[in-house]
């Protein structure tokens, strides 16, 4: 049978996924000098196929890949039928709820509206949190610059990812609520999951040996 | 559109409903050769195959399986009450034993090949309709009878042609033993059954780990639903929790049975297989083939779902996914093109009817056309038929459309025995 399929995910995670796979014995050659090829194939067979971070979870879930390498945030809003096997410990950030500093604006919109509304690109993390506590919330997908929605006034807050906080300060936004705390995960497609069960035994073994 | 205007919608000819589908002659001649290999199967162990309606009380549904209805097709009969289209068989066929079979002397062996409906998921591909073949066996609680369903399944399978066959094998009641044994919290073990669900084991490591920090049986319990192999798994689970030795006895024996059934090498056991602990009581098992990215099939034993309707018998059973099978089968290389027959008469539908019928009792096919039809050689082709053949003098002109040889033949049922 042909070597594993593993979907690593460009961007932030990438350089973290890399270390980890290394750590455990994986060639990943391939990887470092991908260039603007989106599949590699390492001389041990091994092929990683490179994917924006979002559709990880696409590719395992299908079956494309045997496994992946993605953010928790990601697991959460997509909920993809995976096997989440391993916290990888790195990507370590959070999902958080962010106003304009100074008065929240909150209790007074659902005080005087009903409602607060929410700008983010997580709805369904947004959704679920303002459900889970309670309060009604109009949730507004925007794809990217999050921070601008609250300064010019489309939504009254965010729900974002942070890391250090910093381009929430810079765009004067404060964090008013955690939601989840977030980390890079494996996850293994159901199928492989079973029928490579050696290979991946073996890959999750010294995953877990080089991570703690 | 145009259409838009009148203040119709405007929806085109071959627009369906999400994940729904056609399926066209070629792919229905191999989804029945699929079922036909299948059904041979289960009548060599002896499963007769029942039929239920498609549509079942809304009520029938929620009674076997808490929550189920959620994903359901719901609709209203003409008193108001709620109609589901039937999400799987096995709840209606679940039904049909304890109710019309209620005096059957057991142990009751059905079968089924039929279809079942779920909603579109939003954003995955997932069909709304599935074909399902499966058997039910009803009333033989032993290891015997979960030996039968999994050397059944992999049986069943093999006789479709799949090759690199794999069953995931797990037991709710021995995890539910283990747990037990280790003195695990029932409030904790909620938790640690919705993780495994949702088959996040980070979250099981963390349940288990808070519910037995360490001490003998810690590595066990954190690592549980990882566990995958043969006798091997069962031994260190055994020695470990002793009180989960005769769930691990049980096991054993059923995978002794295999090897008998000869399906050993197809399945490995898999704590992290189960899902619903209140709906399975004992085995619970998916099958899996290479190319395709879910299980092709499903099962297990569920021997509270009779009580539910009124005749506690224990059963156990299991689904095929006929389209995820018929996937697999076509993901290990192309489907064999069945030999080319039949033969395509130009007047056939009116002149030559009578050597049509001839031809047709003398056991091959024909495809007739009106007199001084011009295209017999496409509608040939096109589907598949091997000969054309048209009136010639006294006798017939018939051209192979494989070869390209032309002959002239008397009688035009002499067709019959050129048959290879």
């Amino acid at each position: 049978m042909a070597g594993l399929r593993i979907c690593v995910p460009l961007g932030a995670l990438l350089p973290g996924s890399v270390e980890v796979l290394e750590a455990a014995g994986v060639d990943v050659a391939p990887l470092r000098d991908a260039g603007r090829r989106l599949i590699l194939e390492s001389p041990t067979g091994t092929t990683f196929i490179t994917t924006r971070p979002s559709d990880v979870p696409t590719y395992v879930e299908s079956g494309a890949a045997d496994l992946g390498i993605v953010g928790k945030d990601v697991l959460r809003e997509r909920d993809p039928d995976v096997y989440e096997i391993l916290d990888l410990g790195f990507g370590g950030c959070r999902m958080v709820y962010a106003t304009r500093e100074g008065v929240d604006p909150t209790p007074a919109a659902l005080e005087h509206l009903g409602v607060v509304r929410v700008a983010t690109k997580y709805p369904v993390s947004a959704t679920r949190h303002f459900t889970a506590t309670g309060r009604q919330a109009e949730v507004v997908k925007v794809n990217g610059s999050v921070e601008l929605a609250p300064l010019v006034g489309l939504a009254h807050g965010i729900v974002d990812l942070v890391a250090t906080g910093r381009t929430l300060r810079e765009n004067g936004l404060v964090e008013r609520e955690e939601i989840f705390a977030s980390s890079a995960r494996l996850i293994v497609n159901r199928v492989s999951q079973t029928l490579r069960a050696e290979e991946l035994d073996e890959l999750v073994a010294r995953m877990r040996g080089a991570g703690s | 559109m145009s259409e838009s205007g009148s203040g119709r919608p405007a929806v085109t000819a071959a627009a369906l409903p999400s994940g729904g589908k056609d399926v066209l002659a070629v792919e229905a001649r191999e989804l029945r050769g699929v079922e036909a290999a299948l059904r041979g199967r289960f009548q060599a162990f002896g499963y007769r195959e029942v039929m239920t309606p498609v549509l079942e009380f809304a009520d029938v549904v929620e009674r076997a399986q808490e929550g189920r209805l959620r994903d359901t097709f719901r609709l209203f009969d003409g008193d108001g009450r709620v109609l589901v289209l039937r999400p799987d068989l096995t709840i209606p066929v679940a039904r049909l034993v304890a109710t019309r079979m209620a005096d059957h002397p057991g142990p009751v062996r059905v079968s089924y090949l039929a279809r079942a409906f779920r909603p579109p998921a939003p954003g995955r591909p997932r069909p709304s309709e599935q074909r399902q073949a499966g058997i039910e066996l009803v009333g033989e609680g032993g290891p015997g009878a979960d030996a039968e369903a999994l050397g059944l399944l992999a049986d069943s399978l093999r006789a479709t042609g799949l090759e690199g066959l794999r069953v995931g094998v797990g037991d709710v009641s021995l995890t539910a033993a283990v747990l037990d044994g280790l003195g695990v919290a029932p409030s904790v073990r909620d938790d640690l059954s919705a993780a495994l669900a949702a088959r996040n084991f980070v979250e099981w490591r963390r349940l288990a780990a808070l519910a037995l920090p360490d001490g003998p049986g810690a590595d066990l319990l954190r690592d549980l639903p990882s566990l995958r192999g043969g006798r091997e798994v069962l031994a260190r689970i055994a020695s470990e929790v002793p009180a989960a030795a005769a769930a691990c006895e049980r096991l054993g024996r059923i995978l002794d049975l295999l090897a008998a059934h000869g399906a050993a090498d197809a399945v490995i056991l898999d704590l992290g297989v189960l899902r619903d602990w209140s709906y399975y009581s004992g085995i619970v098992f998916e099958a899996y083939a290479p190319g395709v990215g879910a299980p092709i099939a499903m099962g297990g034993r569920y021997d509270g779902l009779g009580a539910r309707f009124g005749r506690d018998r224990p059963a156990v059973g299991f689904a095929i996914t006929l389209d995820l099978l018929h996937q697999a089968l076509l993901a290990a290389g192309p489907a064999p093109e069945p030999a080319r027959t039949g033969l395509v008469l130009t007047g056939g539908l009116d002149a030559d009817l009578p050597a049509a019928a001839v031809l047709r009792s003398a056991g091959v096919a024909v495809v007739a056309l009106s007199d001084g039809s011009p295209d017999a050689g496409a509608l040939a082709d096109a589907e598949g038929w091997r000969w054309v053949a048209r009136r010639s003098g006294a006798g017939w002109a018939v051209t192979d459309r494989v070869t390209g040889a032309e002959r002239e033949c008397s009688r035009l049922e002499d067709v019959a025995a050129w048959r290879d």
